[in-house]
């Protein structure tokens, strides 16, 4: 109630990435993660990143706004990390390396400045590929995809959907929490003893919910499906797509 | 289903036709259905239609079948036509009507309800127990209805059971044989009975009076106060001011914007538009420490509040524990709050009982004497003894002077408590009148 709620939007949901086979889209996100494994370029990166950001926009009619506001908070960490691979990297050390600048007792070297941009690349890659997935994914179909097309065990596809909703639920009861501190005066900022009252609140949720699926009889028996998932054309579509992709990735860091 | 929870038990229960022991949980369940009290803990899924289907697939119901069996149990509980709607979009009330729809679609012999409508307001509150009582009147399962408020559930029993508060039966039989056999029984045990015609509304809107009677300088004013969260609007150009001994109930339905209000009258939240003053100041800038002397904030679930390990230092967080005068007026609070530190000090908040945890809730913000008291939904879960308490304590507070806000749906409350009733729909003051 408190906490706005990231919830994917419906439009996104109708368009074709929405309707897509979620596994698929995991198995695309893993398989375009792999590719970047294979090297410290930036070009597979960006491949990747363009890919995701286009496919959302075009395939998946994510709003350009929410895709931002997906991505913004981690732009900090992308540079964070770069930077940090920039100035510590081995190849700072290396004589052969042309020095680009010197920094106090840091040396930076062209590689070291090469390899750092690369570890940023790849961070920003792997968050709009996660926010493209997010924002095209209904949680509902994903369970059901998990379950019907991976095979998965229900308790663990339906788990990972409670977990999923207590996300929201969880930031409510922390925004409560710091506003009890605050009325009496404690510090509202981060606290480790937060952590104990969430984790209560967590467990109490999880005991009571638990108890709502067995009181409907789950796990006492096979299950049907209200809704049947079935492998579509456009999911072939998709798959030759992210394939092509894929190569194109790998290729470009050769 | 004794099986779930810790805990002895003896004796012989049979639930329809079956020994729940023997049988186990999954047997139950397929012919017991359950409605618990909290509405968002017991739906499962992210859409309304799938949480109805959720049950039917427990049990491996035919998949052609499914659909017809949705449908018709969410208009059974007038929920048709929002069969794709997400579950976390809906009102309390009608998440709670979900949940009797996703419990009723399988069609259970015998249907459990824990306190279905203690989070819902007047209005949501009403229309689940006229849902009831239409599947009542279909006569297709019996319906076991545990309750604490009476005046929706009483009318809908052919069979009381009340139960003492050591947990045994008072008295069983029909509503009439109960009231006329046991009435004072019951009452002296601290549990509920339907209000006699007109007992509850009498002093609701009896006096229209203008509201500023007093002639003192408000404790707190809030001038075209303005929030949202992210999206809509949730308060909205609100102007209010509370006097010293004021008890001002603020009403509403279910998402009027009531908490917000109150968070924003004690300085939780800053408002995007518009000002709150409170004794003087702006108390969403104010330092904790400032803010905790001038206003206390009691939130409606008492476990999402817990700072410490044990009660003692639940109470003294914040305080200088080494004053003297600081533990001794903490040790009087507590035994008058009838949680002596003698006995409960070193618990754990968390085990405390319900109503226990309600009177803790409190000690925090009294102790420290605030001008101005707020507190959301204070009666939740509470029986009457609980409810009595709470009122006792509170009319202490407005004894000396300070002001009491309380963001309630408890018609029953706001008729013994409330000086002033000051109603919100979608974030905006509809209405205020003083009560008595």
């Amino acid at each position: 109630m408190i906490v706005r709620r990231l919830e994917v939007e419906e439009r996104a949901l109708a368009s074709p990435l929405g309707r897509t086979s979620p596994l698929l889209k995991l198995g695309i996100a893993l398989a375009w993660l792999v590719a970047l494994a294979f090297s410290y370029d930036v070009r597979p990166a960006a491949v990747v990143t363009i890919a995701a950001v286009a496919a959302g926009l075009a395939l998946g009619r994510i709003t350009p706004g929410r895709l931002a506001a997906g991505v913004a908070p981690l732009w900090a960490v992308a540079i964070g990390i770069g930077l940090t691979n920039m100035l510590f990297s081995g190849a700072n050390t290396d004589p052969a390396n042309s020095v680009v600048a010197l920094i106090g007792p840091l040396r930076l070297t062209s590689a070291g400045v090469l390899g750092g941009v690369g570890v940023a690349a790849r961070v920003v890659a792997v968050v709009a590929v996660g926010v493209v997935f997010g924002q095209t994914t209904d949680p509902t179909s994903l369970v059901d995809s998990l379950v019907q097309q991976g095979r998965a065990p229900e308790r663990f596809a339906y788990g990972a959907l409670a977990a999923y909703q207590a996300i929201p639920r969880l930031a409510d009861q922390l925004g409560t929490l710091r506003q009890a501190r605050r009325i009496r005066g404690l510090r509202s900022g981060w606290h480790p003893r937060m952590l104990v009252g969430l984790l209560v609140l967590a467990i109490r949720h999880g005991d009571r919910l638990a108890l709502a699926m067995d009181a409907r009889g789950f796990g006492s028996g096979p299950r049907s499906r209200y809704r049947t998932v079935r492998w579509t054309p456009l999911d072939a579509v998709m798959a030759l797509g992210a394939l092509a992709v894929t190569a194109l990735a790998v290729l470009a860091g050769r | 289903m004794p099986r779930e929870l810790p805990g002895e038990w003896a004796g012989e229960l049979e639930v329809a036709g079956l020994d729940p022991v023997a049988a186990g949980g999954p047997a139950v369940a397929a012919r017991v259905g359950i409605v618990f009290q909290d509405p968002e803990g017991q739906l499962v899924m992210d859409r309304v239609e799938d949480d109805v289907a959720f049950g039917l697939e427990s049990r491996g119901w035919p998949p052609d079948s499914m659909g017809a069996s949705v449908r018709s149990a969410l208009a059974a509980v007038g929920l048709g036509g929002l069969e794709r709607r997400r579950t976390t979009r809906l009102s309390g009330g009608q998440q709670q009507r979900l949940a009797l729809a996703g419990v009723m679609a399988p069609e259970p012999w015998v249907l459990v309800l824990d306190e279905p409508t203690a989070n819902l307001d007047p209005e949501g509150a009403r229309a689940f127990a006229a849902r009831l009582a239409r599947i009542r009147a279909a006569g297709t399962a019996t319906i076991v209805l545990v309750e604490h408020r009476v005046d929706e559930a009483w009318p809908l029993a052919d069979l009381v059971l009340a139960l003492g508060p050591d947990g045994r039966p008072i008295d069983v039989g029909t509503p009439e044989e109960v009231l006329a056999r046991s009435r004072d029984a019951i009452e002296a045990s601290g549990t509920w009975l339907p209000a006699r015609p007109g007992e509850a509304d009498s002093r609701l809107g009896a006096a229209a009076a203008p509201p500023a009677g007093s002639q003192a300088a408000p404790i707190v004013a809030a001038h075209g106060v303005r929030f949202a969260y992210d999206g809509p609007t949730v308060v909205d150009e609100v102007d209010l001011e509370i006097r010293p001994g004021e008890r001002v109930a603020l009403v509403g339905p279910n998402g009027s914007g009531k908490s917000t209000l109150a968070r924003l009258l004690a300085g939780l939240l800053r408002p995007m538009g518009g000002a709150v003053e409170l004794a003087g100041s702006d108390p969403s800038r104010l330092k904790g420490r400032d803010l905790a002397r001038v206003a206390g904030f009691v939130f409606q679930d008492p476990e999402a509040q817990f700072v410490a390990a044990t009660v003692r230092d639940e109470v003294l967080a914040g305080l200088d524990a080494r004053d003297p005068a600081v533990t001794t007026a903490v040790g009087e609070l507590m035994t008058r709050l009838g949680l002596p530190l003698s006995a409960f000090g070193d618990r754990s908040p968390y085990t405390l009982s319900g109503g226990e945890q309600r009177r803790l809730s409190l000690a925090p913000a009294l102790v420290r004497e605030p001008r101005l008291l707020v507190l959301d939904e204070p009666t939740f879960g509470q029986d009457r003894r609980g409810c009595e308490a709470l009122e006792a304590i509170l009319a202490h507070q407005v004894s000396g002077g300070a002001a009491v806000l309380a963001a309630t749906h408890d018609e029953r409350f706001i008729a013994s408590f409330a000086s002033r009733v000051v109603r919100l729909e979608r974030g905006r003051i509809v209405a205020d009148e003083a009560v008595r």
